[in-house]
């Protein structure tokens, strides 16, 4: 029996019984890919309801996006909203559970380290290298200048801004590369 | 007394009305903002405002619409409240704004005379603190009676998130106010009665089975969803909240809140997505009559009715969720458009849907009008007299079965309505069976809306770039929902939130008329008389429906409250 064509007279399903397949179109569960995330927060700016959220632990650093789906009004912003194309709207509906826990998908992780001190910094590594390819079709001078300041903590950033720069951009890609 | 009515204004232009309104009040008027291009405001003296909005009623086809409340403390000292009066043949929004100082919150009252008034001073007089002299009812409306009398929610000193539980001192239980003064048997009918899907209080004063008296007491589920907005919500935020405000007729509150806002930021909206509009609008509308004609006939016994009305409601219901991804709360609008395009198949199956649906329509509406039974039950029962209806300004279905031809749609033209030809049914008798009949109509009108829509639907983008929208600025917007005009009044703020967001549900105009409709008629009737106006409470009271999981035992009221307060308090609520 499908759900598709509109019959004339069988217009219930055995639905529990038998499956019944949502039609494609059918916003259901958003999931996040851990490979494409890249932290950004976009998806939790976004969100009308709170579902999503973003909690950065410096001493472990890390960096956990959350989402609930007790909270999911299903409408696909995220989806809409995210630069990776990470966040997929899958066709699941059913998400009856006993427990509250099975409904919270985590994506950790992990934050960039200030090539100068050491610290983590408050962005995670994979929106420095995304920032780093972005900036490829800049004019080489903006594009060192910024390169040297993106792998940096705040702290030293402002430290820096005071005093002459003591890694040229390009030894600093090295280092993160090595 | 007010002369409802008694000039025409029927063939005059909107300038050209706008200059008699300007003579017509020339010494009272302080200023007139032109606020967009059909929501002038003028703003007059506090002891003036009552003669200028009476003087205004007298125009043919204007309603009181709003009286919409502000707390403007912090911009320049003073409440506000704005009188938004519609001009519904001149497609004309007026507002009559009056400055209030904190300390002497005094304004007359209109109640008695213009019965529009009665639910929105009482509402204004809860949530803000406005004294409304010689206002009779002393009646909470929206907030609960244990509410601490100078405890004002609305005003912005008041954070959206602090916990009403600590101020609860002492259970204070309703007190109705006529039964006392009335010799008669009193029927309560709610707040959870069979018929009742969600909860409201009518108290019946019967003699033998003839109702003589009605007391209304509702709001059981109001939880103030427009201070959620104004608190911490950002402008592409609300049309998701807005859509939650109804699980009927959402959209037509998504699509109210953006036209506002789009009218402030003076966005046009492409062509495409004004259609893609219009085809979900009357979608909806079609799934609400379908719904509403189902439970009138579970009323009237007729359960036959009920399961084919609802047959036909999942197939439309299914066609929604082909075009937008949901059944109901489509998630369809943002300010300058829609999100979603309807593409390729998707055209082709609406079409197929909708012919497969008409024609089982079709053998629903003849199954109907050839009941007797149906006919028997509702034919002059529930009259609302024409003068009743004018003076509550009732909206919608309740007020074309009464003769009057106003419709949103037609009067005020937004989306791509204005392009499309369908026709407004209109009844003269008032009673039950107009009413039923006016929406019976109105379905078959929608069809052939959504068919010429998505055949005429132009190429394009679907979103228009928004800039940004202008801080201090308001505006309304209005959509013909299911059951009447949908208005909403937005003020934007700083920081990209709006500062007052006032949802005037088309239910909000419509339930106060059911008094008038009861009285004199049966208590067998009076359920089926309630449905007529298609009460949608949760539009009116603005709540979020939150379902509580039942785990077998049995809870006393005591006990129940005390549950809900801890759930609050752990939610932090």
């Amino acid at each position: 029996m499908s759900y598709e064509i509109p019959h004339r007279w069988i217009v219930t399903f055995r639905y529990p019984l038998e499956p019944l397949p949502p039609p494609k179109e059918l916003r259901g569960r958003p999931i996040i890919d851990p490979n494409l995330c890249i932290g950004c927060g976009a998806c939790v700016r976004a969100c009308p309801p709170n579902a999503i959220t973003e909690e950065i632990d410096i001493s472990k650093g890390i960096k956990v996006v959350k989402i609930f789906y007790g909270r999911c009004i299903f409408c696909g912003r995220c989806w809409e909203v995210c630069p990776e194309g990470a966040i997929r709207l899958s066709n699941e509906f059913e998400l009856a559970t006993p427990n509250k826990d099975d409904l919270i998908q985590y994506v950790v992780l992990p934050l960039h380290k200030c090539v100068n001190c050491g610290k983590p910094t408050e962005f995670t590594e994979r929106q420095v290298v995304r920032v780093l390819t972005m900036i490829q079709e800049l004019p080489i001078e903006r594009r060192e200048e910024l390169r040297s300041k993106i792998l940096l903590c705040r702290e030293c950033k402002a430290s820096f801004l005071s005093k002459p720069m003591e890694l040229r951009g390009s030894e600093v890609y090295e280092k993160v590369k090595a | 007394m007010v002369n409802f009515w008694v000039r025409r204004s029927e063939g005059i232009e909107r300038e050209e009305l706008l200059r008699l309104i300007d003579q017509d009040i020339a010494g009272l008027v302080k200023e007139k903002r032109v606020a967009t291009k059909n929501f002038v405001v003028y703003v007059v003296d506090r002891d003036k405002v009552v003669d200028v909005v009476k003087k205004l009623l007298e125009y043919e086809y204007t309603r009181l619409s709003v009286i919409a409340g502000n707390d403007e403390r912090f911009f320049r000292r003073d409440f506000s409240l704005t009188y938004i009066i519609a001009f519904d043949k001149q497609d004309l929004y007026i507002g009559i704004r009056t400055y209030v100082p904190p300390h002497d919150l005094k304004v007359k009252s209109l109640a008695k005379e213009v019965r529009a008034a009665w639910w929105h001073e009482r509402e204004n007089r809860d949530l803000y603190g406005f004294e409304f002299e010689g206002l009779d009812d002393p009646r909470k409306l929206v907030l609960p009676e244990y509410w601490p009398e100078n405890v004002h929610p609305w005003r912005k000193d008041y954070p959206y998130n602090k916990p009403v539980a600590d101020w609860r001192e002492g259970q204070v239980d309703y007190k109705p106010i006529k039964e006392d003064k009335i010799d008669a048997d009193v029927v309560a009918f709610g707040p959870y009665h069979l018929v009742n899907d969600e909860p409201i209080h009518w108290r019946l004063y019967v003699k033998g089975e003839v109702i003589v008296d009605v007391e209304h007491r509702g709001f059981h589920n109001w939880r103030g969803i427009e201070k959620i907005a104004e608190g911490r919500l950002t402008y592409n935020q609300i049309p998701f909240i807005a859509e939650r405000i109804c699980g009927i007729c959402g959209y037509t509150h998504a699509c109210a809140y953006c036209q506002a806002v789009e009218s402030i930021g003076r966005i046009d909206i492409p062509d495409r997505a004004k259609y893609i509009r219009t085809v979900m609008l009357e979608i909806e509308r079609i799934e609400s009559h379908l719904l509403w004609i189902g439970i009138a006939c579970h009323i009237l016994g007729f359960d036959t009715g009920f399961m084919h009305s609802w047959k036909i409601r999942e197939h439309i219901m299914h066609l929604a969720e082909v075009l937008t991804g949901n059944r109901k709360t489509y998630g369809m609008n943002l300010v300058g458009g829609v999100r979603r395009d309807i593409l390729g198949d998707r055209l082709r199956k609406a079409f197929d849907y909708l012919r497969f649906m008409r024609a089982e329509y079709r053998e629903l509406y003849n199954m109907l009008i050839s009941n007797t039974i149906i006919a028997k039950r509702t034919r002059d029962v529930g009259i609302l007299p024409r003068d009743k209806a004018i003076s509550y300004g009732v909206v919608g279905p309740v007020a074309r079965a009464a003769g009057l031809r106003i419709d949103v749609r037609k009067d005020h033209p937004y989306a791509a309505y204005k392009e499309l030809d369908f026709r407004v049914p209109v009844y003269s008798e008032s009673d039950v069976l107009a009413r039923t009949l006016v929406r019976l109509d109105e379905v078959f009108e929608s069809f052939d809306i959504i068919e010429q829509a998505l055949d005429r639907l132009p190429r394009g983008p679907i979103l228009a770039d928004v800039g940004e929208i202008p801080p201090n600025s308001e505006g309304v917007g209005y959509v013909e929902a299911p059951r009447g005009e949908d208005v909403h009044y937005v003020r934007t703020g700083l920081y990209n939130k709006v500062q007052r967001w006032r949802v005037r549900a088309p239910s909000y105009a419509n339930v106060p008329s059911v008094k008038e409709m009861l009285i004199g008629y049966r208590i067998a009737d009076a359920p089926i008389i309630y449905a007529s106006v298609d009460p949608c409470l949760a539009c009116t009271e603005r709540c979020i429906v939150v379902k509580a999981v039942d785990n077998g035992r049995t809870y006393s009221w005591n006990q129940l409250v005390e549950l809900s307060r801890k759930i609050s308090r752990r939610m932090g609520l």
